[in-house]
C-alpha cells in the first residue's frame, strides 16, 4: 500500500511539471501563474495555523527565515517558468530536483554532516549532468542560429 | 537567459526547503511548520506579486486554471509521499522513487505530448541526473 502511494506521489509530480508546461504552451503569464499557485497553499495553510490554536511562542527568527526562503522558493518558480518557454521542460525540472544537492552541500558545512561515498558519486554526478545539459543547449542553440541564417 | 536560469533554479530552489531543517535544529515544537509555512508561502507570494501589481498587470483566469491545477498536484504529491511515509515505506525509498518517477513522467509527457526532443548530450545529461537524483534521494 505504502508502495502505491510512492508511485501516486511520483505521478502527481510528474503532472505537476507537466501542467506548468502546459500553462506555458496556453500563454500564461508566468508571473501571474506562480502568484496563483502560491496564493491556493498560502490560504490553506493560514486555515491550518488559524484551525492550531497550539498556543506556542513562535520566535521572530521564524517569520524571518520563513520569508527568506518563501522569496528563494518563488524566484526559483518563476526562473522555471520562464526557462520551459526557452528551455526543455525536462532538462527545467531536473535542474529543479537537482537542486536538493546544494541543501546537502550546505548541510555539510553547517551542520558538520558526513560526506559519504554515496554524496561524492551523486555530486559527482549532478556536475557531470550539469555539463551535459549545458552543452547540448549550446548545440541547440547553434542549431536554431544556423536554421535562422539558412533561411533569410 | 537559457544558463543564468538555470543558475538561479540551482541555488534559490535548492535551498527553498533548508528553512524547515533550521527550524528542526533549533527544537522548537512541531506545530511550528504551520504558522512558518504560512509565512513562507504568503512571502513567496508578496515577492512575485508586488512587482507585478506596480507594473499593473493582473492574473487571468488561464493563471488562475493552471495555478490552481499545479497548486492541487503539488498537495496531492505531498499527501502521497506523506501517507507512503507513515505506511512504514523508509525515506530512502520514498524520496527517490516520487522525485526519480517525476522526471520521468516529465521526460515522458516533454516527448509524447509537447514533442521535444533531445540531442544527445542533453539525452546524457538527463540520465546521468535522473541518476544523481535518486542517489540523492537514497544519501
Amino acid at each position: 500500500m505504502g508502495m502505491l502511494f510512492c508511485f501516486l506521489g511520483a505521478i502527481s509530480f510528474g503532472l505537476l511539471g507537466s501542467a506548468l508546461k502546459a500553462a506555458e504552451r496556453r500563454k500564461a503569464n508566468a508571473a501571474g501563474l506562480v502568484i496563483s499557485a502560491y496564493a491556493w497553499p498560502a490560504l490553506i495553510m493560514l486555515v491550518r495555523t488559524l484551525l492550531l490554536k497550539s498556543g506556542d511562542h513562535v520566535p521572530t527568527s521564524v517569520y524571518v527565515i520563513a520569508v527568506v526562503f518563501g522569496i528563494c522558493t518563488a524566484v526559483a518558480s518563476l526562473a522555471f517558468q520562464v526557462s520551459i518557454s526557452i528551455g526543455k521542460v525536462t532538462v527545467g525540472w531536473l535542474m529543479m530536483n537537482l537542486s536538493a544537492g546544494v541543501p546537502v552541500v550546505v548541510s555539510i558545512w553547517m551542520y558538520h554532516e558526513k560526506l559519504t561515498t554515496l554524496k561524492v558519486v551523486a555530486f559527482g554526478l549532478v556536475l557531470v549532468s550539469i555539463f551535459f545539459l549545458s552543452w547540448g543547449q549550446v548545440i541547440e542553440k547553434r542549431a536554431i542560429a544556423s536554421t535562422s541564417a539558412k533561411g533569410e | 537567459m537559457w544558463f543564468l536560469l538555470m543558475l538561479v533554479i540551482l541555488l534559490t530552489n535548492g535551498m527553498s526547503a533548508f528553512g524547515l531543517k533550521m527550524i528542526a535544529g533549533w527544537g522548537l515544537p512541531e506545530t511550528v511548520k504551520y504558522p512558518y509555512l504560512t509565512v513562507w508561502y504568503a512571502g513567496g507570494l508578496a515577492a512575485i506579486a508586488l512587482p507585478m501589481l506596480l507594473k499593473g498587470m493582473r492574473v487571468g483566469k488561464t493563471e488562475l486554471f493552471w495555478g490552481g491545477v499545479a497548486g492541487a498536484l503539488s498537495i496531492g504529491g505531498q499527501i502521497a509521499m506523506a501517507v507512503a511515509l507513515s505506511s512504514g515505506v523508509p525515506g530512502h525509498v520514498v524520496f527517490p522513487i516520487a522525485i526519480g518517477g517525476s522526471i520521468f513522467v516529465v521526460a515522458l509527457a516533454g516527448r509524447l505530448v509537447f514533442g521535444e526532443r533531445m540531442n544527445p548530450p542533453t539525452a546524457l545529461g538527463v540520465a546521468l541526473g535522473f541518476i544523481a537524483v535518486v542517489l540523492l534521494g537514497v544519501s
